[in-house]
């Protein structure tokens, strides 16, 4: 009986030391894992909305928790590549401002509504040069699941997302090789207007 | 890329060689033209006949916009959401033989016994593949063809082509792509069963283009930069782990040639096509059987 007791005691102990730790780490910043888990939850509570809160509202409620789980203006500097040395600092500054309207803009134009699609999160790999892929994907009723691999670094002590990767398809990659493009071959006020023009568009569909 | 031909043989040999010889044309009129688009695009070395894919990329989406959206709109129209359901099942399922050759070639010996019993289920209780079944018991449709199979033979990928009527292609993807219609039962019937499998073709890429529409700054970009990655992860079996890598180097470059001012050569490294590679092939990752990458726009269309 006694043994049995302090059994318990130890089990208990071991919990509270558990849930302590965990309590620390949020303390101390949310691991890569916790910030892609944050804006999954997020982005599947905006879409149970999303009928009711339209098109503003969606944009709204994403624009927090898609900016403090992304890196938008690393993101930003790594899609126009080295032609980010050739923009004034008032155009890398409007590009960072335009980007993060347009990031938040496709979310809430393409995560409308609602109809039990769920995140389930598959696994956690370090890369080589100090970052972490979180391994997960997408759920749709009556459809093939998307692979969603989440790239992160870390920016201060958290974690932020630098990049997506869908079924394999890298968004940074996508845009990097898009926006060096149209900087090259049609220049940076091209570009803006071709942004501009996109958010505009997400806005009315 | 299974593109009906026509049923008569000669014409499919005919076929076959007008395409060889649009590749020849390809490629000579790249040669001619590459000293001019090298200095614009030297962040693409996937893509050295860029002038004329870009025309043909043009072509092809006002034949799209003129005739083939329309018919296709009215396809989708005028037929059941189950009978397009049924159709796109029965195409799906003959492409099956050419997944169980293209295993077999691969040494994918275990995948080729599953893919077999999918294409036997759904052929026999699956009423000749209308009905997928074998999805429900946990018999999911692979997507092999012949040009992975080159790839997975470590035949280089080669240039990106955009090909009339047919849209985005590599010089690995012709041979490919004529062998796959070789082994598709569907190229040896009839004209309306080739019209039908045409429209299911492009009645299910509505999503995908719509997708582009939507998203894309550079149509022709984003539709090259998505095929080629999504070609080399079908090719990998979603195994692109040399991809993640890139990116994080990508992620480093960025920042650093964002702080140190600009380092030129390290930016060179990260042509996209140079994930071409054909290692982690064996692997055991699932993927999908669309023509597109697929987009979150699927999530709620309407």
């Amino acid at each position: 009986m006694v043994l049995k007791n302090m059994k318990l005691t130890v089990v208990f102990i071991f919990c509270l030391l558990a849930s302590a730790n965990a309590f620390a780490q949020t303390e101390s910043g949310a691991t890569a894992k916790q910030v892609v888990d944050k804006f999954q939850t997020e982005l599947i509570a905006v879409m149970k909305n999303g009928k009711q809160l339209g098109y503003a509202g969606r944009y709204d409620k994403l624009y927090a928790p898609v900016s403090n789980s992304h890196d938008l203006t690393k993101i930003a500097r790594i899609v126009v590549g080295k032609e980010w040395e050739k923009l004034s600092e008032a155009q890398q500054q409007k590009l960072v401002d335009i980007f993060i309207r347009l990031s938040v803009a496709s979310y809430a134009h393409n995560f409308k509504d609602y109809s039990g699609e769920s995140f389930v999160f598959d696994s956690e790999e370090e890369t080589t040069r100090g970052g972490v892929v979180v391994h997960s994907h997408f759920i749709i009723p009556d459809d093939k699941p998307v692979k969603f691999d989440y790239m992160l670094k870390e920016k201060g002590n958290s974690w932020r997302i630098i990049n997506i990767i869908a079924n394999g398809v890298s968004d940074l990659a996508l845009k990097r090789s898009e926006y060096t493009t149209i900087l090259q071959r049609e220049g940076f006020d091209a570009l803006i207007a071709k942004i501009n023009e996109k958010i505009d568009n997400y806005s009315k569909l | 890329m299974n593109k009906p031909y026509s049923g008569n043989r000669n014409a499919k040999i005919q076929q076959i060689i007008s395409g060889m010889l649009i590749g020849a044309a390809i490629s000579l009129s790249g040669c001619a033209t590459t000293g001019v688009t090298e200095q614009q695009n030297i962040a693409n070395k996937a893509d050295p006949y860029e002038h004329f894919n870009r025309k043909m990329f043009g072509f092809n989406d006002t034949v799209d916009d003129y005739v083939a959206k329309p018919i296709s709109d009215a396809y989708k129209w005028i037929t059941p959401q189950f009978m397009q359901t049924g159709v796109f099942n029965f195409f799906s399922n003959l492409k099956n033989i050419n997944v169980v050759i293209n295993d077999v070639l691969q040494a994918k010996f275990a995948q080729s016994a599953h893919d077999t019993g999918r294409f036997a289920l759904n052929t026999t209780m699956g009423l000749g593949g209308f009905v997928d079944v074998a999805t429900h018991v946990g018999l999911e449709q692979n997507d092999e063809d012949f040009e992975q199979t080159l790839a997975v033979w470590g035949v280089p990928q080669g240039s990106y082509l955009v090909i009339p009527f047919l849209g985005p292609s590599t010089m690995r993807g012709i041979p490919g792509a004529a062998f796959d219609t070789a082994a598709n039962p569907a190229s040896y019937v009839g004209m309306p069963v080739q019209l039908i499998s045409l429209l299911n073709t492009r009645a299910n890429a509505e999503g995908s283009l719509k997708f582009i529409d939507e998203a894309a700054l550079d149509p022709y970009v984003f539709t090259r930069e998505s095929f080629l990655q999504w070609r080399n992860n079908l090719a990998t079996d979603g195994k692109s782990e040399s991809s993640l890598d890139l990116d994080a180097e990508w992620g480093e470059d960025g920042a650093d040639s964002a702080t140190k001012g600009g380092d030129t050569a390290a930016d060179n490294k990260t042509v996209p096509a140079q994930h071409v590679s054909s290692e982690n092939k064996y692997t055991r990752q699932e993927h999908e059987l669309q023509l597109l990458p697929p987009s979150p726009s699927k999530i709620g269309s309407e």
